[in-house]
């Protein structure tokens, strides 16, 4: 029940820790301390998804967790999952069906995708909606976004 | 560098207890409505890693859920009752109910918590802690108002009791202005239940239109202990009554529109339990 000192985690699969305040916000530590700023900050209040990264392979927004919740964790980011086969295939979709235009919203629409396909391997387009419902694009209109999805899944039969 | 602020992680219920009773605290669970209206000053009392408030378990008469469950982990068991899960399924969107909580849902005191609204209709219960002792009581006078709970100072929310039932009918709906990440405009919940051809039970819920959930038992006595067709006769009676009681507060869209969807809802819920 100690006042915590020093909070430790894994960030895309290396060691690390934080000394800062365990009120501080995750989406903030993540783009200024570690310089992982593919995390977006869209909205900084849970509505855009922009921020989107997995925890313990679980889709969160950063925006919305404070630093002490996350001792003991494992955090992706796109920094970290960029580095995966997955994501060469939802990369390839995503460039191949124009499902990216200014791309503020793509990390998190891809971290959303990785969530969505590690539990529905074949999802059908009502469960890529729904896996992709709270990212917000302002570009694209969605349906470019669920065809690479669909489409990554069909690509990337097995990798899931 | 040694951290001096921000927060302490408790491991057990009993430290969160003891931090809770001697630390002003902010309890933290899932932290999706405190990093919103973030509280700068106040350090926080980590609930993520107790295990005695993660779990959903039963015993006789309760489906017991922990505060510090999620939405995700409440879908995902199979002892969560379905209006429940209908109810949860559509909270904000998947990153949040990876993250809100049972508990976080009744602390934040707001009358439009999807979870709270499906508490009320089924008479649930709370367990709540503290290092002295603990007490239960209805979830309906737990919530006192916005922001407002009968929570004291010292302690912590452990568990919803959610009644065992197997009603003949239950009914959810929730009005929104898109079907994601959208805040109640409306909600409704209702519970309906026969004995020996008799409404043994007729709960109606109303979310997000005044202070607290909104259910007038007072009402739902009118049709307790009737046969359907003695409720058919009063069933006009019946909406009449709750059309003079929903008195609602204005919010961002007008009391006339939310009434008329409350009386509509209640409507649809009535024709579907066959009244």
């Amino acid at each position: 029940m100690d006042r915590l000192q020093e909070i430790r985690f894994v960030l895309n699969g290396k060691e690390a820790s934080y000394t800062g305040s365990a009120a501080d916000r995750l989406l903030d530590v993540l783009r200024e301390q570690f310089r992982c700023t593919g995390v977006k900050c869209g909205c900084r209040e849970g509505e855009c998804g922009a921020c989107a990264v997995l925890i313990d392979g679980l889709l969160r927004n950063s925006c919305c967790v404070a630093m002490g919740a996350v001792e003991g964790t494992s955090i992706v980011t796109i920094e970290g999952y960029r580095e995966t086969a997955r994501f060469a295939v939802l990369d390839r979709a995503f460039a191949q069906l124009s499902a990216v235009q200014c791309g503020f919203c793509t990390p998190g629409m891809i971290l959303a995708a990785e969530a969505l396909l590690s539990a529905h391997p074949h999802p059908t387009e009502e469960e890529i909606r729904e896996g992709l419902s709270g990212n917000l694009c302002r570009c694209t209109g969605y349906n470019a976004i669920v065809n690479a999805v669909k489409s990554a899944a069909e690509e990337g039969e097995g990798l899931w | 560098m040694v951290n001096t602020s921000g927060g302490y992680s408790a491991f057990s219920l009993q430290e969160a207890l003891e931090l809770r009773a001697s630390q002003d605290v902010i309890p933290y669970a899932g932290g999706t409505d405190l990093m919103v209206g973030k509280h700068r000053d106040a350090d926080y009392l980590f609930l993520s890693r107790v295990p005695e408030l993660r779990q959903i378990t039963e015993d006789a008469g309760y489906v017991r859920i922990g505060a510090a469950v999620t939405f995700s982990e409440a879908l995902a068991s199979p002892l969560v009752p379905q209006l429940m899960k209908e109810a949860v399924s559509g909270i904000a969107a998947p990153a949040i109910r990876n993250a809100g909580t049972f508990g976080g849902n009744l602390a934040n005191g707001s009358p439009k918590a999807d979870s709270v609204l499906v508490e009320v209709a089924s008479d649930a219960k709370l367990r709540l802690v503290s290092r002295s002792g603990e007490r239960t009581m209805d979830v309906d006078g737990f919530c006192l108002g916005r922001g407002r709970t009968a929570l004291r100072s010292d302690e912590l929310i452990a568990e919803v009791l959610m009644p065992k039932q197997s009603p003949d009918c239950c009914f959810y709906e929730k009005v929104g202005g898109r079907s994601a990440l959208a805040i109640s405009r409306v909600s409704f919940a209702g519970i309906f239940d026969t004995q020996d051809g008799r409404i043994s039970n007729i709960a109606a819920a109303f979310g997000a239109v005044a202070d607290t959930v909104l259910r007038f038992r007072q009402i739902e006595a009118m049709l307790i202990g009737r046969t359907i067709e003695e409720a058919r006769a009063l069933r006009d009676s019946y909406v009449a009554a709750y059309a003079e009681q929903l008195v609602l507060t204005r919010g961002r869209v007008s009391a006339e529109y939310r009434r008329a969807v409350c009386l509509n809802l209640l409507n649809a819920f009535l024709s579907q339990c066959g009244l």
